[in-house]
């Protein structure tokens, strides 16, 4: 009962606030869905299936380059954005299939490794624009619509994370998400119960992508422009902070951990863009600032944001001893 | 059922396990014992698959299984309760009962994620079958609750729950007594007796020797990596070699 109130009531805000924000609330609005998005992902691939990427900022850019030169190059920009995820899913299928035989903080370099050849290949190749990018991208369509004013792309951004938030919930919830959060304690006894542990870790590596090559595809229509600078490493630590402060392996977590991560970032930036602020301001306080939560959050709240509020909600309640997800 | 012949593994140039061969036969409980260093665990994990073997022959069921894939060994019909407790973290007793079923299943991520038909027949047999085998192993009260914060007589008892929703053809036990207290062992034991009264084959490893006596039909004795005895308890506690194995040790 509780649940679908509060359910409701989220749907209800979050249909309602692009309708009441102004453009430059818009934008961060819609920032924040497509972190949240790209977030999902990484809390399902490190938090479910324990495995960590460095790299999920190269298939956000994967998604949005596919995307900007289907649309470029006269594809419907509805195909783009469809296609964004499936070739975000196929890179990661072939980039992990010697990557994935890694481990920890060996995979974890790797995958930030791959970011950084991607990044600069980008930037050398012809047909990507090098690091001019690509520009004059047209506006997201489907058919005769056409996608004016940020509101709709704020739309967009939010149907895609309830996609991307269904999916997860569904895959956690069967057969294969059982076998995911299984290997994740041991690949040993995983095996034992029949799994293919290598092939699962691939397809949800290619899961996590996908959904970052989704959010790459909604950016790229809603900018109008993609460069290599807009996908810079930083980005892609930036989701494990948003995961783990919102508390790995849980949905709602990586939504609530994008959403505090992101309002924070932007009144960092309006405190440092104020009048008489130093001009080291603005970078020395982000990344003072990340460090900053992620230490504070693995010392005093280990689970994440969003399960030490609900444990400490239900342990007022009444002691329940197990919560489902 | 299961034939290992002349099968040998060495770490950094010493020998675990020295061309070891051994049976087991349909609906046999064989029990593996040997002191410490022996070379048990080696060869648990030669058969299962999680070490591979760098010479001999391993057969399963009459097929070559030496270099298959441990999760392809278990789809033939293996099913293993570990030694040291490994039930799924952040998992409930009955989602880990329910993985034991991954093999007998076939819904996949698109029919999971699009909650199609198949997905929903599979969750019902599923969530059935663990049910039943929670019962069986006498959890079924502790079914909704997490699972690492059973107590490890418990959990061992949630690893054969697993293992039985396999439907195996053989059973492996690694060191199944191992931890456990008077009652819980005492447990344990009237367990694998229903099961091996069901006709269940079982390949039982072990450090307790009154444990496997008990048990087993049959007794294979590892030592130094090799096997020294092989016969029915009787014959191989009063074999002078194993006497001398044990005993050396003691001394």
């Amino acid at each position: 009962m509780i649940r679908l109130v509060a359910g409701l009531l989220i749907a209800a805000v979050t249909l309602a606030l692009p309708a009441v924000l102004d453009d430059s609330a818009l934008a961060v609005y819609i920032l924040l869905g497509l972190a949240a998005m790209v977030t999902v992902g990484v809390s399902l691939l490190m938090g479910y299936a324990g495995q960590v990427s460095l790299g999920q900022g190269a298939f956000y850019a994967i998604g949005a380059y596919t995307a900007a030169l289907l649309a470029l190059n006269g594809v419907p920009p509805l195909a783009g954005l469809v296609a964004a995820p499936v070739v975000a899913a196929l890179s990661a299928l072939v980039i992990g299939t010697p990557l994935l035989r890694l481990r920890g903080h060996h995979l974890a370099f790797a995958t930030l490794a791959m970011q950084l050849i991607l990044l600069s290949l980008a930037g050398q190749l012809e047909f990507t624009g090098g690091d001019i990018g690509l520009q004059a991208i047209p506006q997201f369509s489907i058919g005769s619509f056409e996608a004016a004013g940020a509101a709709t792309y704020a739309y967009l951004t939010w149907a895609g994370l309830a996609l991307v938030m269904l999916v997860t919930r569904n895959v956690i919830t069967s057969r294969p998400g059982r076998a995911l959060r299984a290997l994740a304690t041991s690949e040993t006894a995983a095996a034992s119960s029949g799994i293919p542990v290598g092939r699962y870790k691939l397809v949800v590596f290619a899961l996590s992508a996908a959904f970052a090559g989704l959010a790459g595809g909604i950016y790229c229509f809603y900018t109008g422009y993609v460069a290599p600078g807009s996908f810079p490493v930083l980005i892609s630590i930036q989701y494990i902070v948003m995961a783990v402060v919102g508390g790995l392996g849980t949905i709602w977590g990586a939504v609530v951990g994008a959403s505090a991560i992101t309002l924070l970032l932007q009144a960092l930036n309006t405190l440092s863009a104020l009048p008489g602020m130093p001009t080291y301001a603005p970078s020395v306080l982000s990344y003072a600032v990340y460090a900053l939560v992620l230490i504070v959050v693995v010392l005093f709240l280990p689970q994440g944001l969003l399960p030490a509020v609900t444990d400490r909600l239900s342990r007022k309640r009444r002691s329940t001893p197990v919560e489902t997800r | 059922m299961l034939e290992v012949t002349g099968v040998s593994r060495s770490f950094g140039g010493v020998y675990a396990v020295r061309d070891v061969s051994l049976s087991v036969a349909d609906g046999e409980v064989c029990g593996v014992i040997g002191p410490n260093g022996a070379g048990k665990s080696t060869l648990f994990n030669l058969i299962t698959g999680h070490l591979a073997a760098e010479h001999g022959r391993i057969s399963f069921l009459g097929h070559r299984v030496e270099r298959l894939a441990a999760h392809r060994r278990a789809r033939l019909g293996m099913s293993i309760v570990f030694q040291a407790a490994r039930v799924f973290r952040g998992m409930t007793v009955r989602e880990n009962v329910m993985v034991g079923l991954h093999g007998r299943t076939r819904a996949g991520f698109v029919s999971a994620a699009l909650r199609l038909p198949r997905h929903r027949r599979d969750e019902l047999e599923i969530a059935a079958e663990a049910s039943r085998a929670l019962e069986r192993v006498g959890l079924a009260e502790w079914a909704d609750r997490p699972a690492d914060l059973l107590p490890i007589g418990q959990q061992r008892a949630l690893q054969l729950a697993r293992a039985l929703c396999a439907r195996p053809r053989l059973l492996l036990l690694d060191e199944p007594a191992s931890g456990l207290r008077g009652n819980e062992r005492e447990r344990l034991a009237e367990l694998i007796e229903e099961l091996r009264a069901g006709g269940l084959t079982i390949l039982l490893i072990e450090h307790d020797v009154a444990f496997v006596t008990r048990l087993a039909d049959r007794v294979v004795v590892l030592d130094l990596g090799q096997v020294i005895a092989d016969g029915t308890p009787a014959e191989v506690r009063a074999d002078p070699l194993v006497l001398a194995a044990y005993l050396g040790q003691a001394s």
